[in-house]
């Protein structure tokens, strides 16, 4: 079999929890990692009588994302109920979003890096609606039994469904990434992959390359990964055309994604679909937006992960994947474009400060660049002093940690450290005299063709200023020197 | 026209147990609430069912806790570890 | 005349006049309970020991000087689906057999601001579903006004509690008929409120689009008391209609002079019983010839209205009720090998036979290829029996009809036939289903000496006038010793 004779088709859904106070129907705490059954109430446990309310702040944070993935909002909807037993829904049905969800028909502009190259293309969005989480079920091996946990029960959820517009692993794995940083910059979801606050379903179909009909899909269940999703896909995909291959057919199921053993098993088939026997929620009334509400949130949606990877590879000429990492961080972007505001640094080096030391700092203490005394200004002037040769690279770490946790002026620091590179030749010459009179058989060496004596050398010259010393210069004298002899 | 009736699927949709004795009775009853049901018009109304002039006040987004862990659990058939029991489940 | 006869307005005056304490008063009642509730079985939960305390909380505030609110002090019974915190709610369902709510319903918390004493949980049909009362898992109650009758349902053990002596008031709830239905079989009055005056919370669904809680009581003005102190929105209950509530009983004693009452004919059509027509025809003359203008109207889709019904309360039910699983509150099966066989068996033994019936139709009326067909003509029928009762209400101030069809039935005689007993909520659910207030008042006596109800209905929000009519009524017939 050839599988360069077929095309993925794969389509994605995607449940990201919402970062709010509260949680969807109830006023418990929307809050992960607490001790077992602390953050529920009668409603959340689906005790009889009770009702549920709807969190506004739900309704916002979909409306955003929708919005961010250009789709139609509509203001009128309306939320059902999808009927099922399972032991960690309380109620017996979850209250979700049936025939009008909030949002529906738009598109991402994904970045896809594929073979060296990079590539944009648009997935179609299908739908975007809001829902409850439910509970969880533990289990422990000394114990025959299920415990449940209902704290999950209630935590808002939006569902994203794509169009099935993927046609790779990688396609798939560029769209997941960002979602999940559109949600960051929108600052609507912790998006803790570990956490399980981002969730993903995937449907895989394969068909010859040049059929235009879909093939029957299969969903995978349990993917908590997005190189999960892709191992998921790949593995899916290539079942399917060994089937094919040997003249079977594909049959619509649910399948589970094992991502230990790398395969997936099959759940259910289609014939045993659950008929979850949706109906509008008669406890919650109709959804009306108004229009000035729903435009004021568009007008609040800042530019968005893919647009501006994009833009700082065009404007700054920057690699794609320097951009990207940039990028994943609103407080890095914004750190990267003020300082390159400066224009007297190179963006280049101010991204190299910014995805070394700052990420390293960032990494090692857990703090936001927001928690230092750095401003970008400072980074600015600090790049644009070592680029023009003012302090030496090294002299520039000294500074860097000085201000970061001081409120200090660089040329102050400068001088008080004297940190000043010397670049002046008449200043230089005599160090490099110096040098050369007790090293002269590194010299020879050098005329020897031993290239890396000259390092060498220059090491002993910034040794020699301690520090101070231009190396560039001192080297350009250095080879003035051995060229005179 | 007679319509059959799946009590047995439907009995296992809604989680219940119906008694092979009890089950005719239940079929006749239901054929005979159905056919009650039957008569109903035709009602040209492709829309969707909802109400926009009935719109829902929001609850603002604040959190509270009220409720004990044990007072929660306190009607619960079986508990353990601060958890409810049920037969083991694997999905 | 007995403590336990008078009306909450009657013995609300002589509470504050200090004539009698609401030890007295509570002691009373429990009297009355202890005399005859072996024979009409309204209770099924007695709470003596609080109530007293309760009562003489009141006393001590009344003692102090502190403002009380005109309920202060009454014993109030509340039907058993309502929860009440720290006291059993069992909707006589073998199911919540032991369930304690950590928390109140609304309404009791309401009630509980107003000082009122609560004497227990009163008996109903299982999860409210059935028009006798017949279908409790725990007692049969009994018709005060002949015992070997049923006291109608599913609030039977409010109204008979009230029309017996052993609650000085009631609140039952009404999904189709259930608190007006009782009331006019126990010769009482009740109220079903507009869809969304009255908190939800707290009320054990049945169909959450159209149960309500109401009162029940002995005259009109009592009903308009407890209204006025349940009544109200609630940010707990989204359904809930924000806005301003007066007190009910200042819209009493306006007369009736200008108003137009309409006669629904298909009301008294087919099926009712002809004591029961003449009683409220009779109920219409009086009216006519007091000042009001009677004439005939129709909601040619009343004949619909049963069915519709019956699709939408049942397809809610079979989701509201699927939470009676096992796990996290009520029965759970002793002996199961899986979840799914405990699932299964929990549910069958804990749920009786109707519930099982409507649970049944309401999972089928649902189901893959069967929604657009009933569930969905049903809530589009439901818009148009909504838009007939507002063309109606365009033309009619309130709208009169009989309560039932017919009387109070002998006990056991409609249980082996679902769509008879069905058939008896024809007057009723229509209400309900276009969610307006509509009041049950005794209109005179049947043959056999049963009480006879008629049906007040009037549009969203208009029980001022629905009681005001009612109150004129009540006087007029002379129906209270004035």
């Amino acid at each position: 079999m050839d599988y360069k004779d077929y095309e993925v088709i794969v389509g994605l859904e995607v449940h990201a929890e919402l970062s709010t106070e509260s949680k969807i129907y109830c006023s418990c705490r929307n809050k992960f990692g607490v001790e077992v059954n602390t953050e529920c109430c009668p409603i959340c446990m689906g005790m009889p009588g009770t009702l549920p309310t709807l969190n506004q702040k739900v309704v916002e944070y979909a409306v955003k994302m929708g919005h961010a993935l250009n789709c139609t909002i509509h203001n009128v909807c309306k939320q059902d109920r999808k009927n099922y037993f399972y032991p960690d829904l309380p109620k017996a049905y979850q209250i979700s979003q049936f025939d009008i969800p909030l949002c529906e028909h738009g598109y991402l502009d994904v970045l896809v890096e594929e073979d060296g190259t990079v590539r944009e293309k648009r997935i179609g969005i299908t739908r975007i609606h809001i829902e409850e989480d439910a509970g969880k079920l533990l289990h422990d091996e000394s114990f025959a039994g299920s415990l449940v946990d209902f704290n999950r029960c209630g935590v808002p959820l939006i569902e994203i469904v794509s169009e099935p517009d993927m046609r790779s692993s990688a396609e798939a794995k560029a769209y997941l990434e960002t979602i999940k940083s559109v949600l960051q910059y929108l600052d609507i979801s912790d998006c803790k992959m570990q956490e399980g606050s981002i969730r993903c379903d995937v449907n895989v179909s394969v068909r010859k390359k040049g059929e235009t009909k879909f093939g029957t899909r299969c969903e995978m269940k349990n993917v908590n990964t997005f190189s999960g999703a892709m191992r998921a896909i790949d593995f899916e995909a290539q079942r399917q055309i060994a089937v094919l291959e040997q003249g079977g057919i594909i049959e619509q199921e649910t399948r589970r994604w094992d991502d230990a053993k790398g395969e997936s098993i099959p759940l259910r088939s289609k014939e045993d679909a659950q008929d979850y026997r949706y109906f509008p929620e008669p406890d919650l009334l109709t959804i009306v937006l108004d229009d000035a509400y729903v435009e004021n949130l568009k007008r609040q949606i800042p530019e968005l992960p893919n647009k501006k990877t994009a833009r700082f590879m065009k404007e700054y000429g920057l690699t794609y994947g320097d951009a990207l990492l940039l990028v994943e961080s609103p407080e890095k972007s914004v750190l990267f474009e003020q300082a390159a505001a400066s224009k007297k640094a190179s963006p280049k080096g101010i991204c190299n400060w910014i995805l070394g030391d700052i990420t390293r700092v960032m990494n090692e203490t857990g703090k936001t660049i927001a928690d230092t005394k750095l401003t970008p200004e400072k980074l600015a002037y600090l790049v644009e002093c070592i680029e023009s040769g003012k302090i030496s690279n090294t002299s520039g770490k000294v500074v860097f940690e000085i201000i970061l946790n001081e409120d200090k002026n660089i040329d102050e620091i400068i001088k008080e450290k004297n940190l000043a590179q010397i670049s002046d030749a008449s200043a230089l010459n005599a160090i490099v005299e110096e040098v050369i009179k007790n090293n002269q058989k590194s010299i020879d060496d050098y005329r020897g063709g031993k290239t890396n004596a000259l390092g060498f050398l220059v090491g002993q010259c910034m040794k020699a200023s301690k520090g101070q010393g231009n190396p560039a210069k001192m080297k350009e004298l250095l080879l003035e020197y051995i060229d005179k002899q | 026209m007679e319509m059959e009736i799946d009590i047995k699927r439907l009995a296992k949709l809604a989680r219940l147990k119906i008694d092979e004795s009890r089950m005719a009775g239940f079929e006749k009853d239901m054929k005979g609430i159905v056919a009650m049901v039957e008569h109903l018009p035709e009602i040209s109304d492709s829309g969707a069912l909802i109400d926009p002039s009935a719109p829902m006040e929001l609850r603002e987004d604040v959190s509270e806790s009220k409720y004990r862990r044990d007072e929660l659990l306190k009607n619960a058939p079986q508990t353990q570890a601060g958890c409810v029991v049920v037969p083991r489940v694997v999905e | 005349m007995k403590l336990y006869e008078m009306t909450a307005s009657e013995l609300s005056g002589q509470l504050k006049e200090k004539k009698i304490s609401a030890r007295e008063l509570t002691e009373a009642v429990f009297a009355r309970i202890d005399e005859t509730e072996s024979d009409i079985g309204a209770y099924i939960t007695l709470n003596r020991e609080t109530a007293l305390k309760q009562a003489d909380a009141v006393d001590q505030k009344r003692a102090a000087g502190e403002p009380l609110s005109p309920l202060a002090g009454i014993p109030v019974g509340i039907k058993d689906n309502i929860c009440t915190k720290g006291m059993l709610t069992t909707c006589a369902s073998r199911m919540l057999e032991n369930f304690v709510p950590p928390y109140n319903a609304t309404v009791m918390d309401k009630l509980a601001a107003d000082d009122i004493v609560i004497t227990g949980k009163l008996n109903m049909d299982e999860f409210a579903m059935g028009s006798s009362t017949e279908t409790s898992y725990f007692k049969q109650t009994k018709n005060p006004a002949d015992l070997t009758r049923v006291p109608g349902g599913s609030s039977g053990g409010s109204a008979a509690a009230v029309a017996a002596g052993e609650a000085v008031l009631a609140l039952g709830s009404d999904t189709g008929g259930s608190i007006r239905q009782p009331s006019s079989f126990c010769g009482v009055v009740g109220l079903k409120p507009t869809y969304g005056s009255v908190s939800r919370y707290g009320l054990v669904a049945f169909a959450s689009s159209l149960d309500q809680i109401g009162p029940i009581g002995k005259s009109v003005r009592d009903v308009a008391m407890l209204y006025s102190a349940i009544c109200g929105p609630d940010k707990m209950d989204a359904t809930s209609v924000r806005k301003i509530y007066p007190d009910f009983t200042r819209s009493l004693g306006k007369g009736i002079s200008g108003l137009k009452l309409g006669l629904p004919k298909e009301y008294f059509g087919l099926g009712i019983d002809s004591e029961t027509k003449n009683a409220v025809l009779a109920a219409a003359k009086l009216f006519e010839q007091n000042g009001a203008v009677v004439k005939e109207v129709s909601l040619p889709s009343t004949d619909y209205a049963l069915s519709a019904y019956y699709i939408i309360a049942s397809a809610e039910a079979s989701s509201n009720l699927a939470r009676f699983d096992g796990v996290k509150y009520g029965y759970r099966t002793p002996q199961y090998e899986n979840l799914t066989e405990m699932y299964e068996k929990t549910r069958s033994e804990g749920f009786g036979t109707e519930v099982k019936r409507r649970i049944l139709l309401g999972t089928f009326v649902l189901s893959s290829g069967y929604y657009d067909a009933y569930y969905k003509r049903a809530k589009l029928l439901q818009k148009r029996i909504a838009a007939e009762f507002a063309s109606a209400f365009a033309d009619c101030d309130l709208l009169l009809t009989p309560t039932t069809p017919g009387t109070a039935f002998k006990l056991g005689e409609n249980t082996d036939d679902p769509l008879k007993m069905y058939a008896g909520d024809i007057c009723t659910v229509t209400v309900n289903i276009a969610g307006l207030p509509a009041l049950s008042i005794p209109c005179g006596t049947d043959s056999k000496g049963l009480p006879v109800g008629m049906q007040l209905i009037g549009a969203k929000f208009s029980e001022e006038q629905l009681l005001n009519a009612a109150d004129w009524y009540e006087s007029a017939a002379g129906l209270r010793a004035e």
